[in-house]
């Protein structure tokens, strides 16, 4: 390396520096700028809960009809979120009846919470939304989230500690009035002509 | 060659350090901010609201506070509450049966016709009672002035416009007209009124104290009118746009007299006891059945649906 810097190296850093004092002072920014980046409190947003309150035009007599949506949740459940996720996914797809039938006999403590859930969401459909039979439903989307945590000690051996997560995860559930979507199962011989068919499917570019 | 790149770097050191403390406004900043600038400043903890209740609880805070001389928050104070509505119709009308079956050329409804308001006594005392406070008062006017109020305040409904319906509706009939209406779509429409309405009936009865006279005229309409009652998702609920029906309603109209801003009101309907029944939902709705003792089964063909007793209400 040279022994002494160029007067363009030297003007060189001095912008690079100038360009990373504007740049933090833009990031640190002035409280109003960094509220802006969070405008909605995203600690309590009640958003699940808000799709319930959609109001739809009348529709036409020649439109298909709309089948209803009702969109239920259960905060801060005292339970993994990844616990929880097992479960969830396990009765996405399928009828009321046969989901709360799976979560009754199941033997995780998530099942009786989320059985629950099924039920209250199923009374509201009858009630508020308009659905006429309570077995006309389906679970079209189940899914868990991350509840606010409490953190704890833990205390270890030789005055160490670690920080102990006290988990809690939220539940949210769809149901939608119909018959459950059947899904077509793809056998394996039709998944093994797809890959040929990809194969076949190849284009050589700038050959002969 | 190490030297010169270290004295390089303490240099570009000591020029950021500079800079940063100098917090000099150069002249390519956007947002002069402050001098001292937090980097963090989303809330990323959360506390349970079960903290700080154990020494709420203790209730020692208080009698300190007392004991120091502070003046805490006071409570019971007292705060004036407007009735600006009675709470029902008071003596309500019955209506005589058969009232819109009668074709008035006949001799019964040229009867009917005969029993007109001037036969009632305290109808008529009441209507003096209403004319000494409001002397424009007319039977005749009046009942046409309900009438518009009834079709004004049912548009307003269609828009769910909240203060025009305050305006036009009394405040024990709000919450009849719009409960479970919030997320529906209601389309009514008022085609045509059959007969002319008429001044059916009229009280006048006193609140808390002697003096606070409250007005309460029914009036007799026959129209004809379109419902339609759609749900959340846009399905029809309830009746239909394209037929009309022939409605034959009695409604209850109040003011509060002595107050000089009061306006009429509608504050209420009499369904009679002889009404005919209403078309049912679109839907099929369970009824709850029998309580069945263990072991008992439950008889299809012997059951009966209860039916509701034909009562006179208002609505």
């Amino acid at each position: 390396m040279a022994t002494t810097m160029t007067g363009r190296g030297i003007a060189f850093l001095r912008n690079i520096s100038g360009v990373l004092h504007s740049r933090l002072q833009v990031l640190g920014g002035s409280p109003q700028q960094l509220s802006c980046l969070h405008t909605s409190s995203s600690l309590e947003s009640k958003a699940w809960e808000k799709k319930n309150l959609k109001v739809y035009p009348p529709q036409l007599p020649d439109e298909p009809r709309r089948p209803a949506e009702i969109h239920h949740s259960r905060r801060q459940i005292k339970y993994s979120k990844d616990k929880m996720w097992y479960l969830a996914k396990m009765i996405q797809g399928l009828s009321i009846d046969e989901a709360i039938a799976q979560l009754e006999f199941n033997d995780k403590k998530g099942a009786k919470i989320m059985k629950e859930v099924l039920l209250e969401a199923q009374e509201k459909a009858v009630k508020n939304h308009n659905v006429e039979y309570k077995s006309n439903l389906y679970v079209a989307e189940s899914y868990s989230g991350k509840g606010r945590y409490l953190k704890r000690i833990r205390y270890h051996g030789r005055g160490m500690f670690g920080i102990m997560d006290k988990v809690y995860c939220h539940y949210f559930v769809k149901l939608v009035e119909g018959s459950p979507p059947k899904t077509v199962e793809k056998t394996s011989l039709d998944q093994a002509k797809q890959y040929v068919q990809n194969l076949k499917n190849r284009t050589i570019i700038h050959s002969l | 060659m190490a030297m010169p790149m270290r004295r390089t770097l303490v240099a570009l050191h000591r020029a950021t350090c500079r800079r940063l403390t100098n917090a000099e406004v150069s002249l390519d900043v956007r947002h002069p901010g402050p001098l001292f600038l937090p980097v963090r400043t989303k809330k990323r903890y959360f506390i349970p609201p079960a903290v700080g209740m154990k020494a709420k609880m203790e209730g020692f805070t208080e009698a300190k506070a007392r004991a120091a001389g502070i003046v805490g928050k006071q409570e019971n104070i007292e705060r004036p509450i407007n009735i600006s509505c009675t709470a029902g119709v008071f003596d309500p009308y019955i209506p005589p049966e058969g009232d819109a079956r009668l074709s008035t050329l006949s001799k019964e409804g040229l009867k009917q016709r005969a029993e007109q308001i001037r036969q009632s006594a305290t109808s008529q005392l009441a209507i003096r009672k209403i004319k000494e406070h409001d002397s424009l008062f007319k039977t005749r006017d009046f009942a046409e002035r309900a009438q518009e109020i009834f079709v004004e305040a049912h548009n307003a409904l269609t828009q769910f416009n909240k203060e025009k319906l305050h305006s036009l509706v009394t405040e024990r009939c709000y919450p009849e007209m719009t409960r479970g209406n919030r997320y529906k779509t209601i389309r009514w429409s008022f085609i045509e009124s059959l007969e002319p309405p008429r001044v059916v009936h009229a009280r006048c009865t006193d609140m808390v104290t002697k003096g606070n006279v409250y007005g309460q005229v029914t009036v007799r309409m026959h129209s004809r009118q379109s419902l339609a009652i759609y749900d959340r998702f846009g399905r029809l609920m309830l009746g239909s746009e394209e037929q009309p029906k022939d409605v034959l309603e009695y409604l209850v109209i109040e003011r509060h007299l002595v107050n000089p801003y009061s306006r009429w009101r509608l504050h209420g309907k009499i369904v009679p006891s002889w009404a005919p029944a209403k078309d049912p939902i679109i839907k099929t709705v369970m009824i709850p059945g029998p309580k069945l003792r263990p072991g008992e089964e439950f008889d299809a063909l012997n059951h009966e649906v209860p039916k509701p007793a034909a009562v006179q209400w208002y609505k």
